[in-house]
């Protein structure tokens, strides 16, 4: 408490300028880093912190395809076992070289029970990793495991010998990687500060250091990107974005992402447990407007329950046309007039879309109750037996692997939490898909699985959510799909 | 008196027990805390052991046997999300959140109290008109809106201070400002009821009589008898700056206990937030009974229990 107090007192003394110099960048994120150790919190501000220390088995290029970061080449030995070609050329920031043993000591930190990663369920289907040869490490995986690249490139390498010397705790305050900025400082709940490392193996990053401070207001953001205090900021709302167009300093970085709105509909009990009261509701929500009036155009439309950011994507599986009349119908025809859906909510979720749904199936014959709980209760009810599950939520999910096996096995795969649907043709489908490695099979089967979602409708793709980014009109940068945000990447314009 | 402070000192510790035991409880009953620290992937199995080795499959009554026994040595647990012990976490911005209440009850006393004097002293003049548009305006602006509107015109238009952070003075001023408002006009009401209140009584037409200015009667007499009220309320008004730091901090990134609480309900960080809970209830409780234990020295009729 008095260290605490005492930097306080440093920082009020040592008051930096208000105007940030230009060989620094200043980031403004919604929240504080969790953890500085890539292995444990997977939230977007902690990753878009330290994903910036270190360097990951294999990367993403400007299109989206998997490309070699750490490892240079890969090769399936059989379809469980995977074979990495490393570079030899990699040094951490203390000096030492990255090596094999660097890479399989990271999976099996990583995917050992006892460390408690919230990331296992991304990397457990690997079962060992081994060091094959001097630049060469082999994974094995439980099935054939057509994700694993995707999940890969999430992968932060650590230096085992660093690790072992300092216990996780202490890593955790004082991370080490070999990525193209080292840690200086990590003030908590006011900044961390990077320095550029200047031997980065892929080049000298444009930026001498880097600030990411912690401002939970979006208003305040904006207030910082106005004065100058900051040079970029993330996670703006459509109504931030519409504010800011006007001003001539700044820009707008949009991208579509991997992340899928969608609107949960109970299969397996209540009104909705009629196969024709969940087609009327598809009929009924007029997603256009959704997407005009809520998002104000920060939005994609969708055809299915998934976004063209992940693999598995359809786009010729037709998405309900919006005809009320119709829905009307059919729900006369269910003998569903009047009756009353639940659709359980919390305040972690958009209440206006909530509301919007509402009104939208009251014009055809649905009364919608909205019940707002905590997020505990919410999670216990969603992911309860079909009967507490109510029978409709909305939800935001993204997989962080771009890859269909990641969203629709979760939500509609009977057996898995969330899914309050049983279908054993589409059971098929998705487990074949997640075992077979060749891409055009693994389509086919996701394009049986998406129309059978379709006429069975246990969810509703409302859109493909927008991130949305302001920086200082000097900034040169392109965000990505993923919501990565790699500073190696971005530049002043000239 | 010495038996008046051990109850008072014994109410107090009964009132934090229940308090703690509360929010243990609460916290637990809405929901299990597993859920909310898997990631929305997870299978029903992996959830599973994770409450196992967590230990909340066991009873509640055992969880909070244990937790009582922690508590007692002192051992407030390791955050489940940042991976580190809660009392650092929860220590490195108490001085944030101290300096804030230090702030706003400069401003708040500074600007309440001469405007509380004034608006009395000044009665039905045009003066203590303006200055109780002055005081209801600093009591009804939420501090949502007021701090934001701060921010546009001091940070963005003028340019005078830093629009967030703390790595400055002028940092601090704005939130102290936005969250010292409505304890001002607290003081400010307070004020003006206790001079108007003394200004009444004989021995200040005594005083007058004598041939004492007003000026002189109010500043050697009134404010002394003023002054009993308005420092029971300083008390009270910590809990008060306490509660509305949640929302001054997020307003204005200040790295505060409240804003800790924000990011830890948001990143459902449940042992910090009842950490946070818990180190709120022991200040409201203690200013309590600093109050009531000043009140009784002030005032011996309280402390006879007459």
């Amino acid at each position: 408490m008095m260290r605490a107090l005492g930097l306080l007192f440093l920082g009020l003394m040592l008051a930096t300028p208000a105007f940030a110099q230009k060989d620094g960048l200043v980031v403004d994120l919604p929240g504080d880093v969790a953890t500085m150790d890539p292995h444990l919190q997977w939230d977007t501000d902690s990753y878009t912190v330290y994903r910036n220390i270190f360097d990951n088995l294999v990367t993403r290029d400007a299109t989206g395809k998997i490309a070699p970061q750490v490892a240079t080449a890969w090769r399936y030995a059989d379809d469980r076992t995977i074979v990495f070609d490393l570079r030899t050329d990699i040094t951490f920031h203390d000096g030492s070289r990255l090596t094999p043993e660097d890479v399989v000591f990271s999976v099996q930190r990583i995917i050992n029970p006892a460390f408690r990663s919230p990331q296992l369920s991304q990397f457990d289907q690997i079962v060992s990793a081994e060091v094959t040869g001097p630049a060469q490490v082999t994974l094995h995986t439980k099935t054939p495991y057509p994700a694993l690249m995707a999940q890969l490139v999430k992968l932060s390498i650590v230096p085992k010998a660093v690790v072992e010397k300092l216990g996780d705790q202490r890593f955790n305050q004082e991370v080490v990687g070999s990525g193209p900025f080292r840690l200086r400082a990590w003030q908590r709940g006011v900044q961390t500060v990077l320095d550029a490392n200047d031997a980065y193996w892929r080049g000298k990053p444009a930026f001498r250091s880097v600030t990411f401070r912690a401002v939970p207001d979006a208003s305040t953001r904006i207030a910082d990107l106005r004065t100058g205090r900051a040079d970029i900021t993330r996670g703006l709302s459509p109504d931030d974005a519409e504010a800011l167009k006007s001003e001539r300093a700044l820009q707008l970085l949009t991208v579509p992402t991997e992340r899928i709105a969608y609107m949960f509909v109970n299969a397996q009990a209540g009104p909705t447990k009629d196969k024709r009261v969940r087609q009327a509701i598809a009929m009924a929500v007029d997603r256009d407007t959704i997407i005009t009036a809520l998002q104000q155009g920060y939005a994609k439309p969708v055809n299915i329950v998934l976004t063209p950011a992940n693999f598995g994507y359809v786009p010729d599986v037709k998405g309900w046309p919006h005809d009320p009349a119709k829905a009307r119908a059919l729900i006369k025809e269910a003998g569903a007039e009047g009756a009353t859906l639940q659709f359980l909510t919390s305040p972690a979720y958009d209440r206006r879309l909530n509301e919007a749904v509402q009104q939208m199936l009251g014009e055809v014959g649905l009364k919608v109750d909205i019940v707002t709980m905590d997020q505990p209760t919410y999670l216990r009810r969603r992911q309860g037996t079909p009967e507490e599950a109510g029978s409709l939520s909305q939800g935001r999910w993204s997989c962080a692997c771009q890859d269909a096996d990641g969203v629709i096995f979760p939500l509609f795969r009977s057996g898995s939490i969330w899914s309050k649907f049983a279908n054993p043709a589409f059971d098929a489908e998705v487990d074949a898909a997640r075992t077979i490695l060749d891409p055009g099979k693994r389509l086919e089967h996701y394009r049986r699985a998406f129309e059978i979602l379709r006429d069975e409708v246990p969810g509703i793709g409302l859109f493909q959510d927008v991130a949305i980014y302001a920086a200082r009109r000097e900034l040169k940068w392109a965000p990505t799909a993923n919501e990565a945000f790699f500073v190696m990447d971005m530049k002043w314009q000239p | 008196m010495l038996r008046h402070i051990a109850g008072r000192v014994g109410q107090a510790i009964v009132a934090t027990f229940g308090v703690l035991t509360m929010v243990f409880f609460v916290m637990r009953l809405s929901g299990d805390p597993t859920l909310l620290l898997v990631p929305e992937g997870a299978t029903a199995e992996q959830i599973a052991a994770l409450r196992h080795q967590l230990g909340f499959d066991r009873p509640l009554v055992v969880q909070y046997g244990a937790y009582l026994a922690d508590l007692a040595r002192l051992d407030l647990g390791e955050s489940l999300v940042q991976r580190a012990p809660v009392a650092g976490i929860v220590g490195e911005r108490i001085p944030y959140t101290m300096a804030l209440a230090a702030g706003s009850l400069v401003v708040a006393l500074g600007i309440g109290i001469p405007a509380g004097i004034a608006m009395a002293v000044w009665r039905g003049s045009v003066l203590e008109r303006a200055l109780a548009a002055f005081v209801l305006t600093g009591q009804s602006l939420p501090t949502f809106w007021s701090g934001i509107l701060l921010i546009l015109l001091f940070g963005v238009n003028l340019g005078w201070l830093p629009t967030s952070g703390a790595d400055s003075l002028g940092s601090l001023v704005m939130p102290s400002v936005a969250l010292g408002a409505l304890t001002m006009s607290t003081f400010a009401r307070m004020t003006r009821i206790a001079v108007l209140d003394e200004l009444s009584r004989d021995y200040v037409a005594a005083a007058r009589a004598r041939g004492l200015s007003l000026a002189a009667a109010v500043g050697r007499h009134v404010l002394r008898n003023a002054a009993i009220p308005v420092v029971t309320v300083t008390a009270l008004e910590v809990g008060n700056l306490l509660a509305g730091a949640v929302i001054v901090e997020t307003v204005f990134a200040w790295p505060g206990i409240g804003q800790l609480a924000i990011q830890s309900i948001a990143a459902r960080d449940f042992l910090v937030v009842q950490t946070v809970v818990l180190f709120v209830s022991v200040v409201y409780v203690g200013t309590n009974l600093l109050a009531d234990l000043a009140y009784a020295a002030i005032d011996p009729r309280i402390r006879m229990g007459a």
